[in-house]
């Protein structure tokens, strides 16, 4: 890009000054004067000087047209004579104007390239605290139900314990260990969301072997999930790809798992993976009741959690689930869509990056 | 009776945490010591002499990568490292230092038993010294036999190139271990270079591909993404 800058800068240079100087021949032809011929070389080099980047091309064009005045323009005609004092005066004066207008350019442009960036920064941190705020009223709305449990169940137990037969109080612990597990899920998201904060600028991303993050998935969902099976379709080949493989762990996670909360009647539950043109293509595709008309636009934005809070008491971190593996997505500069299929059941699809570096 | 029990020294800054650690081990018929900082934790290692250290890396006064560091100047007592989830780096230094494992917050309690059994019976098997090991490996159906460098599944051979029977040696001597990446490129090639790390994924992904083994199935070889691999072991 900085050679094609380059290149785009010396044709314009080439284009001035050959223009300033056939405005000379002609302004010579008609008028038969010479007095205009240094001020339009001067405004030729402050063209240059003011069009182009960096010091190079206006200092440049700066010397060739005190050489082109002293060639072409004062007597001796077509010959070099250097012993005319105003030829060194004016090639001081021209290189004077090159340099400090370029200077001034220059820092014109630093300028507006920090404004730029300030706004993108402000745009970006703006978007952040608007999906943190969504996240944060959906959790704080989520976190007092299990903990309420909690507390409840386990003063129950310290209060009544001799009062309690043995299959009440294993009932009651269960609970709360049922209602602990499902806030590490949360807590988990949370940490994700964090973790894409901390990383200021962008998120670190290193290079990762589907087989292995597949894997590595794979396990921790059939540890919280032994009878789901999945099914996986994946390339045969040895596959790596950029990314912050913790959290598109999680994303994956959290996708089958919201397959197993959501989708009723599923019978299968598939994880693919495929490639094209340096895109890996993730999809998770369940068979099971799909996604409510209503609920697909706003499916990754967190609003959907209050909104559709099962009355049922079944808990559901489904809005906080998805809108962190937007989020993460994002950070990863790609999407996250979700669509029903055709015969039934839901499918998520993300992509990311492929970007093979070959030094290896 | 009780002199024979092993030794656990628990560093631990959470109360709540420690002392269900503790119930846990008292009832797996452990002797348990706890301290609540690193310093602590220094003193109770020199005075009692654990068989075992569990350590949290964030403590309070000091940073628990320090004790591992002064445990490791004169001893090889095991140490195992309760780490927050989401730092790797934390995870690999630990075990580059010379943490025997690491466990991640938050874990079950039947986790951390099978951790503590299987740094416990490595030690005791005396597999931490280094050098050429010999005899034979076995976990589950697949048999290392490391006199004739052959490796069995059932009754197959697996036909390794020579860099991929090394790892796999080399992962099998420290079974129930994680290997961080660097670890292993030292074992198998003595040296590291920029693709080291790509060119044992490969082929890490050659073995696996010749073992029969698809992601998802819990066998031989698990991943731990960014840090390493770890062998299993049978649970006898």
């Amino acid at each position: 890009m900085k050679s094609r800058q380059q290149q785009k800068d010396i044709l314009f240079s080439v284009l001035v000054f050959c223009g300033s100087f056939a405005v000379n021949l002609l302004i010579q032809k008609i008028f038969t004067t010479q007095t205009l011929v240094p001020m339009i070389f001067v405004f030729g080099v402050f063209l240059i000087s003011l069009k182009t980047h960096g010091y190079c091309c206006g200092i440049v064009s700066a010397i060739v047209s005190v050489f082109a005045v002293n060639f072409a323009f004062t007597y001796p005609y077509y010959a070099f004579d250097f012993f005319v004092e105003e030829s060194i005066f004016s090639a001081v004066i021209m290189l004077i104007i090159a340099i400090s207008t370029s200077t001034l350019n220059i820092r014109i442009r630093e300028q507006e390239m920090l404004r730029v960036r300030e706004q993108e920064k402000l745009r970006s941190e703006s978007e952040k605290e608007r999906m943190r705020g969504n996240l944060l009223r959906a959790i704080s709305h989520d976190l007092r139900t299990p903990l309420t449990s909690i507390y409840g169940s386990t003063s129950t137990l310290i209060s009544k314990y001799d009062a309690l037969s043995k299959t009440q109080q294993l009932k009651l612990l269960g609970e709360i260990q049922e209602d602990s597990e499902w806030l590490i899920r949360m807590v988990e998201n949370l940490l994700s969301v964090t973790r894409i904060d901390d990383a200021k600028a962008a998120i670190v991303k290193t290079p990762t072997v589907l087989d292995e993050l597949i894997d590595s998935v794979l396990m921790k969902f059939s540890k919280k999930h032994p009878d789901q099976k999945v099914i996986t379709d994946i390339p045969d080949d040895f596959v790596d790809i950029p990314m912050d493989s913790i959290l598109i762990e999680q994303v994956l996670l959290n996708l089958l798992e919201n397959a197993v909360f959501h989708a009723k009647g599923m019978t299968e539950l598939r994880l693919s993976v495929s490639l094209a043109d340096n895109k890996a293509i993730f999809e998770v595709a369940d068979n099971g009741c799909g996604i409510p008309a209503e609920a697909l636009d706003r499916i990754f934005t967190g609003s959907f959690a209050g909104a559709a809070a099962p009355v049922d008491g079944t808990r559901s971190n489904m809005g906080i689930g998805l809108s962190v593996c937007a989020a993460i997505i994002k950070a990863h500069g790609g999407e996250i869509t979700a669509e029903n299929r055709m015969g039934g059941g839901a499918v998520f699809r993300f992509s990311l990056e492929r970007e093979c570096d070959d030094e290896q | 009776m009780s002199n024979n029990k092993y030794k656990i020294l628990i560093v631990e800054d959470e109360a709540n945490i420690r002392s269900f650690i503790k119930a846990n081990l008292e009832t797996s018929d452990y002797q348990v010591i706890c301290a609540e900082t690193c310093t602590l934790g220094i003193m109770m290692y020199a005075s009692h002499h654990p068989d075992l250290i569990i350590l949290d890396l964030g403590l309070p006064d000091r940073d628990g990568l320090d004790l591992i560091r002064q445990v490791r100047e004169s001893d090889t007592t095991p140490i195992i490292v309760l780490s927050a989830r989401s730092n790797e780096r934390d995870k690999v230094e630990a075990l580059d230092l010379g943490a025997n494992d690491y466990i991640t917050k938050p874990f079950g309690t039947e986790e951390l038993l099978a951790r503590i059994r299987a740094v416990l019976r490595s030690r005791r098997q005396g597999t931490e010294n280094e050098g050429k090991p010999s005899g034979k490996y076995r976990l589950q159906d697949l048999l290392i036999d490391y006199d004739k460098r052959q490796v069995f599944i059932g009754k197959d051979e697996i036909d390794l190139t020579q860099t991929e029977y090394n790892i796999l040696a080399c992962l099998s001597v420290h079974a129930g271990k994680v290997l961080t990446y660097a670890a292993i490129i030292r074992a198998v090639w003595g040296y590291s270079d920029y693709g080291s790390v790509k060119k044992l994924q490969v082929n890490m992904k050659n073995i696996r591909k010749k073992m029969g083994v698809t992601p998802g199935e819990k066998r031989y070889i698990v991943n731990e993404l960014g840090v390493g691999y770890r062998m299993l072991e049978d649970d006898l």
